[in-house]
């Protein structure tokens, strides 16, 4: 006999513990126990049968491995909750006996958490890091956007947007960008970095309010783990660009309200200068010091000399990362000496820059001016990050590289109706002649589609033609764009077959037309039945013509049924012999087929519907 | 010398209030014999006395008694002694002064000639015999021994000269009693052992009595209040040495070096500014970046990534094709619908162009449900399932490819009213009976349907069948408590006369010897219209629901719903016998049936089927369908397979040869189960149910173990109505053609052709 198994001692009783046993044993608070599962990235766990975990009894309640909690206790980060309990304590007696210079050494000396240990826990590898920052965007450029309020610091607002202009720095640098969705959520981009898809939301340029009915402490916590996330993952990206990291702000521009462009790139190997500029730009801040002004009047001098007001660092970078970009294409340096060798081996690296260099450089030879109306910030990360130049009224920001008079424009993204201009000189009509009004979707489009659309359908004033996302759907989903052709034809032959009736007699021909048609379903048997059935229709006083077009039309329909049907009867009867288990395995995936198909013919007889009623519209208009 | 006096006093005393004659000695006995040596030395010469006297009527116990006793007599008379010493110091002095007890004399002061101070001065103690009490004589010299020794004799002891100390001389207990009333200081005086006389306390113990009770110390001298005496602190008592006379050390009164070393360095590094005073060390904690990802990762596996959200579809678009607009119904339907029940968290929205678009209200808390998910859902993986679903559904032959098999209907036959229950088709398979509850039984042609003939039971019709003997041509129709024999019209002369010879033997086979309560009696004229044969069943057991022949069509068996015996009863033709074969049936029984070529008999009660051998009379198998409520059971002509039907929609198929539980379970009927037959020589079956369907089965057994049989559906027969929830009541195979008819609840009895 082996030895006698106690109940609750091993298995699942042991291996999963409440949310309440764990706040016990880690002896924190429920809010300290949240934190920590937040920053540790431990989530509850679904145990097989949850009343053998919870010994027997079957509360609802959440489950988290044992293993987890054990691994939690011994977190420097829980230590420091707890220091930080204890200097609450502290502060707050310090307080109430009015003890202040004691009250501000505690504050001075107050207690505070790191997380670089629990990222390099979290995510080993960088890569792994990479791959999950997707939630760390949404929310920083969320956050970025948010007014400050007590519950969010002012300073907590200003590093996500420096955060959120680090990315899109370094997106726009690295021409990472793949694809952009103008949803009614915000814009979603998908990015490539590091062979890692990176789809982050960002949200309208329109003052949010945090609502009462969500928990700010806990996006607070989220926030804490995504911004020292985000630094580390964009320290590692600057540095393997060979940029500096962090890019310094230029205090005046930022002023100015030049958003992204307000940050230097620097090339790391210009470390020792940008250190320096970086100390006294933090020293002057405020200040005037002469070393800085002279440095900027250079600067702005050697900008107009090369008769291009952009931001000049990013122009430089752009240029020089350009031309080395175009170099390695064509590197393959053996193919000098064995051509056919290098053609057959083309590197992974090669494989996976060819479609990038095609489709980062979609934009290089236009010119955009964008018109006040259009948000500054999506359309410059979007025309820089596809290596197109980009300027903007002043009252979109300033930093604007060049004035709306440049003759180098070639598009205008304007977002309002066309107007009538009485009062136009020659050069402004000269100039409206050589430009193109494009609306905002032609960008995006053109960026999804991988090649510069034809701009005639998005001109300015048009009605658009709809916004597909460029994620696609789910296989066998309904495909708009596809199914238009086919229903083109469809529809054309239907309204073919009506238009014999006339389009006005359509409503009330339904009803009719059924009654005959079933006549003539039931005649397509056999030809005395398809005599009686003419007669009939004759004496109803339907032509000939019409009852052979039913006739053929039930007869068709009568086929497919009888095709349909004859397996159909076939496969019920064998699934008698089906055993329950797959009976209900394969009625629940019927079930779905089911619905899909019922949603995708919705959506087909609803644009039938729709491109019926259009025609019918264009014929009487 | 005031010691002696005393001594005296008291005894002068002690000589007035006792008996003149012993008073000088007998006061002393108690006081002088008290030093410890003495009292050890005389208890143990006691204790051998003891012991050599042998007391008979003291027992060990006893003794430790005696002995204990003794000792505590021992210690009384120490305190007695001590008393006696203070009462002796404290009459010493009780004449100088009242009251104040003292053990000692009392001390004299006068003034020192030497020294010209004060001194006490004590008085001499006097060493003669006289001076202490102890070394008085006393005159009782037995020591401390027990009293009640000397209570037999004259004398209470020995003198120190070995003369008999006599007992004072004791009243009666009424002298006693005088003597208290009459002295008024009996009360202040105890009996003492050794003198066995009343002596008188002194003052001091009465005194010590009184402490005693009023629970003082004891002892009068005794002052819980003495002022303390400081014997080595206060003032001028303090120490004056030093404990080392070495002298003081130079750090005591220098600065020290290495101090100011350290506080220089820290004065120097704050100059240079390599240290900031007072640094605020926790706001000034930017967060440093570093290359955390340079060091080799752990070995460990990293966490599982969080499962990304979903990517937004056309849908979610600011500018969708407009059919995924939703139509009002939709857009109520989906406010409507629980905000967690929604399929998706927006409605599509279609805006003209970009800069219509507002903000979108729900973004924040949309945010925030992610978060919640991330940290609050528990996470499963399921792995993805990707097949198709028609791969699931088995592959089995096309039914064209195993024709014959009934597929229309080719004629109907109707009774007028009333449910037809049973059917039977005659083994030449021309000829159906059909009987329906009003007990119209109807004979009449499978191919063309006309009606042969027509008998009128008067009652419910339980059950039909032909006998399946082809030489003789006759079928058994059961009603109330009686089974009828009837031959059909139109026989040829062969078939008919054998037939009546059957039936109606004109020489009866011999009765057997134990009476049955079963009676056969044949009918006095022979004619087609009567039945030619009747046997009357025990009274109360009902309509019997089943008649099964078995093949060679000698022996038949009968079900009814009586109680005890299962209502089950085997008919012997040959010899007109009944018998019930069971004494006892578990269950009520539902069908019997015979095997086809073994001596086996199945019994169905109503959830399992037992298989019995006949020939030896026990028990072979109990089947377990797992079917709440049998229906109805065939076995296959090849006796190896039997299915089972039942009221919950089931059908098991058994292969006997293998286990008790079902080889096949299936459930097809949407409603009960009525009725189930194999087809004598196609590989086919069908079952027939309340949901008023016929399904038919190609089942194909194989002669080889290993195959598994075949069963295909292979038709779905719909022909009949479902009346008051009864459909189609049962279903009989044509022999040798491929024809089913089919009896149902709507009157009509259908028959299906190929």
């Amino acid at each position: 006999m082996g030895r006698l198994r106690q109940k609750g001692k091993a298995g699942a009783a042991k291996a999963y513990i409440t949310r309440s046993m764990a706040v016990k044993k880690l002896q924190c608070s429920l809010a300290d126990f949240r934190r920590l599962c937040i920053l540790k990235g431990i989530f509850p766990r679904e145990p097989r049968s949850r009343k053998k975990a919870n010994k027997g009894s079957s509360a609802p309640t959440s489950f988290y491995y044992t293993k987890d909690i054990a691994y939690i206790a011994h977190e420097p980060v829980l230590k420091k909750l707890r220091e930080h309990k204890a200097f609450a304590k502290r502060l707050a007696r310090a307080l109430g006996r009015g003890e202040w210079s004691s009250a501000k050494s505690l504050e001075d000396n107050k207690p505070v958490y790191r997380l670089d240990h629990i990222i390099k826990e979290r995510y080993p590898t960088f890569v792994d890091a990479v791959r999950d920052i997707d939630d760390a965007l949404c929310m920083i450029f969320l956050f970025a956007s948010l007014p400050s309020t007590s519950r969010v610091p002012a300073s907590l607002v200003e590093n996500c947007s420096r955060l959120a202009a680090e990315w899109q720095l370094y997106v726009m640098h690295t021409h990472a960008l793949r694809k952009v969705f103008l949803s009614i959520k915000g814009v979603y981009y998908q990015a490539e970095v590091m062979d890692q898809t990176v789809t982050w939301l960002v949200p309208y340029q329109f003052t949010q309010n945090i609502p009462a009915d969500v928990d700010v402490r806990v996006m607070l916590t989220f926030l804490e783990l995504y911004q020292t996330l985000l630094g580390f993952v964009f320290f590692k990206l600057y540095t393997d660009a060979g940029l500096v990291y962090p890019p310094p702000l230029d205090a005046k521009k930022e002023e100015a309200a030049a958003g992204v462009g307000a940050y230097d790139l620097q090339e790391s190997s210009r470390e020792p200068v940008a250190a320096a500029t970086k100390s006294t730009a933090v020293e002057v801040d405020g200040k005037k010091v002469s070393g800085k002004n002279v440095r900027q009047a250079i600067k702005a001098l050697a900008a107009t000399a090369s008769s291009d007001p952009d931001d000049t660092n990013m122009v430089v970078d752009d240029e020089t990362t350009q031309p080395q970009d175009a170099e390695e294409d064509f590197i393959p340096q053996p193919s000098t000496s064995h051509p056919e060798e290098a053609a057959s081996l083309p590197t992974l690296r090669t494989l996976s820059s060819l479609p990038q260099s095609t489709s980062s450089t979609l934009l290089s030879s236009f010119v955009f001016f964008l018109s006040r109306e259009t948000s500054r910030p999506i359309f410059e990360f979007l025309v820089r990050s596809f290596g197109g130049r980009i300027g903007w009224p002043a009252s979109s920001g300033g930093g604007s590289p060049f004035e709306e008079d440049d003759e180098s424009i070639t598009h205008v993204i304007i977002d309002r109706p066309l107007i009538e201009r009485p009062r136009e000189t020659d050069e402004e009509r000269e100039r409206r002649r050589r430009r193109k009004f494009v609306q905002p979707q032609w960008v995006v489009d053109s960026i999804n589609a991988g090649k510069p659309l034809p701009e005639e359908p998005y001109t300015q004033g048009k009605p658009l033609p709809p916004h597909l996302s460029p994620f696609g759907d789910r296989a066998g989903a309904y495909d708009p764009s596809a199914a238009t052709g086919v229903d083109n034809t469809m529809v054309q032959a239907e309204s073919d077959g009506s238009e014999v009736d006339g389009e006005e007699e359509d409503g009330d021909e339904d009803a009719e037309d059924e009654t005959e048609e079933h006549k003539a379903a039931l005649a397509a048997g056999d030809d005395s039945a398809t005599r009686a059935a003419e007669l009939a229709a004759e004496a109803a006083g339907v032509d000939y013509g019409t009852f052979e077009k039913q006739v053929a039309k039930s007869q068709k329909k009568a086929k497919e049924t009888r095709v349909a049907d004859v397996p159909d009867a076939d496969e019920s009867m064998n699934k008698m012999m089906m055993s329950n288990k797959q009976r209900k395995l394969y009625d629940k995936l019927k079930y779905t087929e089911r619905k899909r198909a019922a949603e995708n013919a919705k959506l087909e007889e609803r644009k039938k519907a729709l491109q019926k009623a259009k025609r019918k519209q264009e014929k009487a208009g | 010398m005031p010691v002696p006096s005393s001594s005296k006093k008291r005894k002068q005393t002690a000589a007035q209030e006792t008996d003149s004659s012993d008073a000088d000695e007998l006061p002393q006995v108690g006081l002088d014999m008290l030093s410890d040596e003495e009292a050890e030395e005389d208890g143990l010469p006691h204790s051998d006395e003891e012991q050599v006297d042998e007391f008979p009527e003291i027992d060990a116990a006893s003794d430790s008694e005696e002995d204990s006793d003794a000792l505590e007599a021992e210690e009384d008379e120490d305190e007695e002694d001590e008393d006696e010493e203070d009462e002796e110091d404290g009459s010493g002095s009780g004449s100088s002064s009242e009251g104040d007890l003292h053990i000692f004399p009392r001390a004299k002061t006068i003034i020192s000639d030497i020294t010209g101070q004060e001194k006490k001065v004590y008085p001499d103690i006097e060493p003669d015999y006289d001076s202490d009490s102890s070394t008085e004589d006393a005159p009782n010299r037995v020591g401390n021994i027990p009293m009640h020794w000397y209570d037999d004799l004259p004398h209470v002891g020995y003198s120190i000269d070995g003369k008999k100390v006599l007992k004072p001389a004791r009243g009666d207990e009424l002298d006693k009693f005088l003597q208290t009333v009459e002295d008024p200081t009996a009360w202040t005086s105890a009996f003492d052992k050794n003198t066995q006389m009343d002596k008188p306390l002194t003052s001091e113990e009465l005194d010590i009595i009184r402490r005693l009770q009023a629970h003082e110390n004891p002892d009068a001298a005794y002052n819980p209040y003495e002022p303390t005496v400081e014997w080595f602190t206060g003032k001028g008592k303090e120490e004056i040495m030093p404990l080392s006379s070495a002298p003081e050390p130079k750090r005591r009164w220098v600065p020290s070096k290495w101090e100011k070393q350290k506080v220089m360095k820290i004065v120097r590094a704050i100059r240079q500014g390599r240290i900031l005073p007072s640094k605020p060390k926790t706001t000034s904690a930017q967060q440093q970046f570093y290359a955390i990802w340079n060091e080799e990762p752990s070995a460990h596996a990293p966490p599982l990534p969080a499962p990304k959200p979903r990517l937004p579809t056309h849908a979610e678009s600011y500018n969708p094709p407009e059919e995924y607009l939703p139509t009002d119904e939709e857009r109520k339907a989906w406010e409507d619908t629980e905000k967690e029940d929604r399929e998706r968290d927006y409605l599509p929205q279609k805006y003209g162009s970009l800069r219509l678009v507002p903000a979108y209200g729900q973004f924040i808390q949309q945010r925030f449900g992610r978060q919640l998910d991330l940290y609050l859902a528990p996470r499963i993986q399921r792995p993805k399932l990707n097949i198709d679903p028609d791969s699931l559904v088995p592959k089995l032959p096309s039914p064209n490819s195993l024709r014959p098999f009934p597929s229309y209907r080719s004629l109907r036959f109707s009774h007028t009213k009333g449910r037809v229950r049973s059917i039977s088709v005659s083994p030449d398979g021309a000829w159906v009976v059909s009987a329906d509850e009003q007990g119209i039984v109807s004979l009449w042609e499978v191919i063309i349907g006309r009606e042969v003939k027509r008998w009128t039971m008067g009652e419910k019709v339980g059950a039909v069948e032909w006998c399946p003997r082809t030489d003789v041509s006759f079928f058994v129709v059961a009603t109330e408590e009686m089974l009828h024999f009837l031959i059909p019209p139109n026989l040829p002369h062969a078939v008919l006369t054998a037939t009546q010879l059957l039936l109606a033997p004109p020489t009866l086979p011999p009765a057997l010897p134990v009476p049955s309560p079963v009676k056969w009696t044949n009918s006095s004229a022979i004619s087609s219209e009567k039945p030619i044969l009747s046997v009357e069943l025990p009274k109360s057991s009902g309509v019997p629901k089943q008649i099964a022949w078995h093949r060679k069509g000698d022996y038949f068996a009968t079900v009814s719903n009586a109680e005890g015996q299962g209502g089950v009863w085997i008919h012997q033709m040959s010899r007109r016998h009944s018998q019930a074969p069971f004494r006892k049936v578990k269950g009520s029984v539902q069908l019997v049936l015979f095997h086809p070529s073994k001596p086996q008999f199945f019994v169905a009660t109503q959830r399992y089927v037992r298989l019995y051998n006949l020939a030896e009379q026990k028990l072979l198998k109990t089947l377990m369908p797992g079917i709440r409520w049998i229906s109805s059971m065939d076995v296959h002509p090849s006796g190896d397979h039997l299915i089972v039907g039942g009221y919950d929609r089931k059908l098991c198929w058994f292969d006997l040869e293998l286990s008790e539980k079902p080889y096949k379970i299936m459930r097809y009927h949407s409603r009960a189960i009525r009725s189930l037959q194999f087809h004598p020589t196609y590989p086919l079956f069908a079952s027939s149910s309340d949901d008023g369907s016929i399904q038919v089965f190609h089942a194909r057994v194989y002669n080889d173990l290993m195959t598994d049989p075949l069963i295909v559906p292979l038709k779905i027969l719909r022909g009949h109505e479902v009346q008051e929830g009864l459909g189609v009541l049962q279903v009989k195979w044509v022999p040798k053609q491929p024809w089913l008819v089919s009896a149902g609840a709507d009157s009509n009895v259908l028959v299906w052709c190929h």
